[in-house]
């Protein structure tokens, strides 16, 4: 029988009235990868940044190692051998790479409160050396490096003691097919050294693939811990969900003509050093997908159709000859754009859920006068909120209090709300739980047979096959092939033509 | 990759555009006034003694950095000044204690009023320009009280620091520190952690609240040196209320915007002490030209605006606020 590394028991924990946690109890053996899944809002994050040290927990205790470790923040947290590499950014703008892997453990280069910059930028020269981030040079400011390239050295920071147990939540999204096969050979290695990864993903695939165990939880309560081994995505999801996750996940059509009617055409569409001389139609009710690699330039395609792109060349035009050259004439023209960075480009973070879904709409919303009635914002928040399954308290809440996964929810009920005709969606699923995605999914479906035009940018490749029309596919900056829609279409079809 | 490779490529060359930068707004802003009267401005003795004044306000800069660049401000810089200096001067005065008296007095005593704002904006809870503007209120009356309403004098004896190498081995020694501070010490890395999210550097285990009230303290202790420095130039100080004292505020303001400017060189103290020199070249410039007080501050105000403007390159998309 596998050592036990860590005890959880008992763990509680409440943001407001809301319970995020409720006498959570299960362990984590040394030696092993373990998923913690859940949906949205389910508490896995709570969970983990708990015992990381970024929340303090309510009630309850973590034992590691049969010893009860209580960290009030991350340093404290890695000197008991625990480590964490969150789902947003984690690095610090204004410090070198090198000031970064050591933030908080400064003292092993200091003396006599001097700090040996040099001694410091060669260790982490050292380390990156040693993970083959060669690249990345330890002297440079961190805001010269992509979030890519940043995630990668705070793989790097969270990994390089040997920790015993360390945290990775939801960071594979975030990262390139290159990124992911670094940090899961990382992830292999922790394990090979018989120290315990515990791995948030909503990628059941993955989570199948790279798992030992398997630990799911549902509205912030303990639901089961499984062997990868002896369960399968069906059965992962009917756990997540509490019942069957019934219907078709994508799309079931297949042959259906998309209308000849072009909605928007984009020609000749250059960004300097981003994308160069794009050019296609969208069509009436039609999902257009756009994949390729995270650097490939189809994030910045979203941002030049909504008029969002600086020193944007060529032309995006609607049916009606309308110019797209900037955002507000975007949003009057019924075009609806979320961001895949939602925390800084979609969300007001600051401000409750009900500002964030009526922003657009509030022309809509105010009277003759041009004032607004408090009432009618909260309904239409609420209306929209809802159909989208929010969890929340109230429309009245933060987003800043609301899981990664709630909050797209915001986003996505912001312009459903607005009743856009044409939806620009840069990864739509990004961080989503596996019911929210096929409700995300249904919408779009719905929505494409209502008239509404799609146009889908993501590095799924699978929601790319399994929800659009046409898959544009990009590389370097530039169209670099297109395929159709087509029962038989696989992933390597797609990966051919971007790399 | 490509990317991350240009952009460390671009970073190498960095200093050097900065330093370039700094050396064409000192070439054009000499030149402007050069052109325009060239009998008595811009002689290398002139610069020199143009050089040696904004030595005062540069030391004074280097401090406030530590406070700006955490995102905080302080509206007492003026008062503090005023108040350390005449501590200072009563230390080395009144009481005998010559120059240690007028470094120690001026020096503890801004390093005292920074810890006193930093416990009061860290305790109270709110904003930084806020509590730095009602406490310059209660410094100014301290510093009136104990001046006992009089202009206090420095003795001619003890002015070594208002002149030629004494302010420039001060200076150069509050410089170091800073240099040091910033770039060797945990304090530097804590506070471009704080600066840059306050949330994930508590999450590291930073004592925000400590390294505010410290950053306070070194802005403080620095325009103490400011104080020795201003009154050793200027032989005596008056202990002004009524909020009098903020007119003092700008020009070490204005230096710690180049610094914050010219932060993504790598270079901010080079630039703080560059910057106060432009600013003192277009000070002089203008009392050569012999131009009304009013225009001055109107035209200076401008030039400033246009200076950091076209030196502080703001990246598309980047919000500025």
């Amino acid at each position: 029988m596998s050592e036990i590394r860590l005890e959880v028991k008992q763990v509680s924990k409440s943001f407001g009235i809301t319970k995020a946690l409720r006498e959570v109890s299960f362990n984590i053996n040394k030696g092993e990868v373990h998923a913690l899944i859940g949906e949205n809002g389910s508490g896995k994050s709570t969970l983990t940044n708990s015992l990381a040290g970024i929340y303090q927990k309510d009630s309850g205790e973590f034992i590691l190692d049969g010893k009860e470790v209580h960290p009030h923040n991350q340093v404290e947290a890695n000197n008991e051998g625990i480590s964490i590499i969150v789902q947003e950014l984690g690095t610090l703008d204004g410090l070198t790479v090198a000031e970064n892997i050591f933030l908080g453990h400064e003292e092993a280069f200091v003396k006599f409160g001097v700090k040996n910059t040099g001694a410091m930028n060669r260790k982490a020269t050292e380390l990156l050396k040693k993970y083959g981030f060669d690249r990345i040079k330890a002297s440079d400011m961190i805001e010269n490096y992509n979030f890519e390239d940043r995630k990668l050295v705070e793989i790097v920071k969270a990994t390089y003691f040997d920790p015993k147990i360390v945290v990775i939540d939801e960071t594979t999204t975030a990262l390139s097919r290159e990124g992911r096969e670094e940090l899961y050979k990382q992830m292999n290695r922790i394990r090979s050294e018989g120290n315990t990864v515990i791995f948030i993903s909503h990628d059941l695939p993955e989570v199948l693939k790279l798992s030992d165990t398997i630990t799911i939880l549902r509205d912030g309560v303990y639901i089961d811990t499984v062997k990868s081994s002896e369960v399968d995505e069906e059965g992962l999801k009917k756990l997540m969900v509490g019942r069957e996750v019934s219907g078709s996940y994508y799309r079931a059509d297949y042959g259906e003509e998309v209308s000849a009617e072009v909605v928007m055409t984009v020609k000749g569409v250059t960004v300097p050093g981003l994308i160069s001389d794009i050019n296609f139609e969208l069509h009436k009710g039609e999902i257009l997908g756009f994949g390729g690699l995270s650097e490939s330039g189809m994030h910045e395609i979203g941002k030049a159709c909504f008029g969002a792109s600086f020193d944007r060349e060529g032309s995006v035009t609607l049916a009606d000859g309308t110019e797209i050259n900037d955002i507000p004439t975007a949003i009057k023209h019924s075009i609806a754009y979320t961001s895949k960075d939602r925390d800084n480009e979609s969300l007001v973070m600051n401000q409750s859920i009900r500002d964030n879904i009526c922003l657009p709409s509030l022309d809509e919303l105010s009277n003759k006068a041009h004032l607004l009635n408090d009432r009618k914002l909260k309904a239409f928040a609420n209306t929209y909120a809802e159909k989208m399954s929010t969890k929340m308290t109230s429309v009245d809440q933060f987003v800043s209090n609301l899981s990664g996964g709630n909050k797209q929810k915001v986003v996505l009920a912001r312009w459903i709300g607005k009743d856009s005709d044409i939806l620009v969606l840069d990864s739509p699923t990004r961080g989503i739980d596996v019911k929210v995605k096929q409700d995300i999914y249904q919408l779009m479906d719905k929505m494409r047979k209502a008239g509404k035009s799609i146009i889908m940018i993501s590095e799924e490749l699978m929601e790319l096959i399994g929800m659009c029309d046409r898959i544009i596919i990009m590389k370097d900056g530039q169209i670099n092939g297109e395929l159709k829609r087509d029962k038989d279409m696989d992933e390597n079809s797609l990966i051919a033509k971007m790399v | 990759m490509n990317a991350s490779t240009k952009t460390a490529e671009k970073k190498i060359s960095g200093q050097a555009k900065g330093y370039l930068l700094l050396f064409i707004l000192v070439l054009i802003s000499w030149g402007i006034f050069k052109i325009i009267t060239p009998d008595n401005f811009g002689s290398p003795k002139n610069m020199l003694s143009y050089f040696e004044a904004s030595l005062l306000a540069a030391v004074g800069a280097v401090g406030f950095y530590f406070v700006m660049v955490m995102g905080m401000f302080d509206f007492s810089i003026g008062a503090n000044i005023m108040l350390s200096a005449i501590v200072g001067c009563v230390f080395a005065n009144r009481f005998g204690l010559g120059y240690m008296g007028l470094i120690v007095g001026s020096i503890l005593t801004g390093a005292l009023v920074g810890l006193i704002n930093g416990s009061f904006y860290v305790k109270l809870r709110i904003p930084s320009m806020i509590v730095t503007t009602g406490l310059a209120l209660i410094y100014e009356s301290v510093a009136n009280y104990i001046a006992g309403g009089v202009e206090q004098t420095l003795p001619s004896d003890l002015r070594a620091f208002g002149q030629m190498p004494g302010n420039l081995i001060l200076a150069v020694i509050a410089f170091a520190v800073a240099y040091l501070l910033l770039n060797y010490t945990k304090i530097g890395t804590y506070t471009y952690a704080i600066g840059s999210n306050e949330f994930v550097a508590k999450n590291m285990g930073i004592k925000v609240n400590k390294y505010k009230i410290l950053a306070f303290i070194i802005s403080g202790a620095f325009l103490g040196v400011m104080a020795v420095l201003t009154i050793s130039y200027g032989s005596s100080m008056v202990a002004v209320t009524g909020m009098a004292s903020m007119s003092r505020n700008f020009v070490p303001t204005m230096g710690c915007f180049f610094g914050l400017a010219f932060k993504k060189y790598g270079m901010p103290i080079p630039a703080i002490i560059i910057g106060e020199f432009v600013i003192n070249i277009i000070f002089f410039g203008f009392i050569a030209l012999g131009a009304p007080t009013a225009i001055q501050d109107v035209i200076t105000g401008l030039a400033l605006l246009i200076i950091v403007t076209l030196t502080t390159k703001v990246a598309k998309g980047e919000i500025v606020k």
